[in-house]
């Protein structure tokens, strides 16, 4: 019980949610960019422009289907060797932007596929561009489609941003493990707090989405 | 077409992996050190009286962390500048060899294994791998261990040590010292082992365990360093000399060791 109390001091609580602090920035920044990057590669995937159109399914068949474990340690370990030598947070928001960049282009295709075909040609046959088409007609309702599925994606983001570890990112995780290194009593302590702390982000970001579907629909 | 691409890519990957990071070798990091009046360190984060953050202020702090603080200095002289870097077991040599570390000391067992890859200064700790067991354990020494489990960390060469004193016994590795401690306080195993410094640490925050059957191999820690920066191993070398000779050594090793319960610190001395 004593280690309980001693292990939830202030200063282990302070260094734990200066952890926090480093694991959302890492989960903000990796999700706007990854769904700007993830949507244009997902509507390039879905307009089926010669060559372009192949070549991003191509790169988003590959990287989807890699550990994200492995993306983490090649752009830490291995982009060096090209001369590129990032610290370890932008390694992480690297790696994770990549991965999830090409999950997210998925879920948009498949989003905008959902979207019936006759709602494309309506569009076009009363003179609208296909990007006007895309743009006003198709996106939206693919979006609105797309919600629990883009949402579901972050949270596991969230949820990832823990492999980061690995290469020592200050983050939520490896706070917890050096609170625990001062003394290995700590542990189950930490679990639970790291429990508890993941559980209020990712939860409340699940809220965020409910809402966010219930008023557009 | 098809075939074109293949053929491309292939040349492509042959030249990525191979063509670059030569330079890297050739660049001399004593002189970049003295350029930029800094010497960035690989330490450990999580591995208590060697190198693990304070929560108070974020900065690591162990023995070794003070070790590389005196040798930067006694390199650049009194107004040098210490960096640390967090490294674990996996990532040192790595993070060693693309640069982003000038030196590792992160309780780092000169081997021979290791030395194929990079190259390390003279002994600056002797450190010995020992057995952390139950006291009620039947547990004597690292010889009579086959058939039992024996706890370990990935990374390290404590597991393969175990290994050669009893060639049956099984292992576990896990991903830090306080994992491998809970692993044995839940029975996944029936002895913990790595360095004795550090098994005696965890002992002080364990009672109902203790430290047995005395050291079984000899781990002298050295500093890593990249291959071919011979100049920066000497200037190190020379440091550590310079260390003990004037007593700063002594007087580290009594304020890291001074106070667990149990080790011989004065062992430790330089004489």
């Amino acid at each position: 019980m004593q280690n309980w109390i001693n292990a939830y001091s202030w200063m282990n609580i302070r260094f734990l949610l200066m952890g926090l602090e480093v694991t959302v920035l890492i989960s903000v920044v990796s999700v706007l960019l990854s769904f700007i990057i993830g949507s244009v590669f997902g509507i390039i995937r879905y307009s089926r422009i010669k060559y372009l159109s192949a070549v991003v399914g191509f790169i988003i068949d590959i990287i989807r289907n890699l550990p994200l474990l492995l993306i983490i340690f090649f752009t830490y370990f291995g982009l060096p060797n090209f001369g590129f030598k990032p610290e370890t947070i932008p390694a992480a928001i690297i790696a994770m932007t990549v991965f999830e960049s090409m999950m997210l282009a998925e879920i948009v295709r498949s989003g905008l596929n959902a979207v019936d075909v006759g709602q494309m040609e309506g569009a076009r046959s009363v003179g609208m561009s296909f990007v006007q088409a895309l743009w006003y007609i198709i996106l939206p309702q693919a979006y609105k489609k797309m919600i629990p599925a883009i949402i579901s994606q972050f949270v596991s983001l969230i949820k990832d941003t823990s492999l980061a570890t690995i290469i020592v990112v200050p983050e939520l995780m490896q706070h917890a493990q050096v609170v625990y290194g001062q003394n290995a009593n700590y542990i189950l302590p930490m679990f639970a707090a790291l429990a508890v702390l993941y559980f209020i982000i990712c939860f409340s970001l699940s809220l965020l989405g409910n809402f966010i579907d219930r008023r557009l629909a | 077409m098809r075939k074109k691409f293949w053929l491309f890519s292939l040349v492509l990957w042959t030249f990525l992996l191979t063509g670059c990071g030569q330079s890297l070798s050739q660049q001399s990091v004593l002189e970049n050190a003295k350029q930029a009046n800094t010497i960035t360190w690989g330490v450990k984060g999580d591995v208590r009286l060697f190198g693990l953050i304070d929560v108070k202020d974020g900065q690591q702090k162990g023995f070794d962390v003070d070790m590389a603080k005196l040798i930067t200095k006694h390199i650049l002289g009194p107004k040098g500048h210490a960096d640390f870097v967090t490294v674990t077991s996996q990532s040192r040599i790595p993070l060693l060899k693309n640069g982003n570390v000038d030196a590792v000391i992160a309780t780092m067992t000169i081997t021979p294994e290791r030395q194929k890859t990079v190259d390390f200064s003279k002994v600056y700790f002797n450190a010995g791998q020992s057995l952390l067991v139950p006291k009620n354990s039947p547990i004597q020494d690292a010889y009579h261990l086959n058939g039992h489990t024996i706890l370990g960390v990935v990374g390290a060469n404590s597991v393969d040590n175990v290994k050669k004193a009893s060639p049956k016994a099984k292992v576990l590795e896990l991903q830090d010292y306080a994992q491998a401690m809970n692993a044995l306080k839940s029975k996944q195993g029936e002895a913990m082992t790595t360095d004795n410094g550090i098994l005696y640490g965890l002992a002080v925050q364990n009672p109902g365990y203790e430290v047995r059957g005395g050291t079984f191999t000899k781990e002298p820690y050295g500093v890593a360093i990249n291959k071919h920066q011979k100049s920066f191993v000497k200037a190190v070398n020379q440091a550590i000399d310079e260390i003990k000779a004037d007593g700063e050594y002594n007087r580290l090793i009594k304020k890291w060791f001074g106070q667990v319960p149990g080790f011989n610190y004065k062992e430790l001395y330089s004489k």
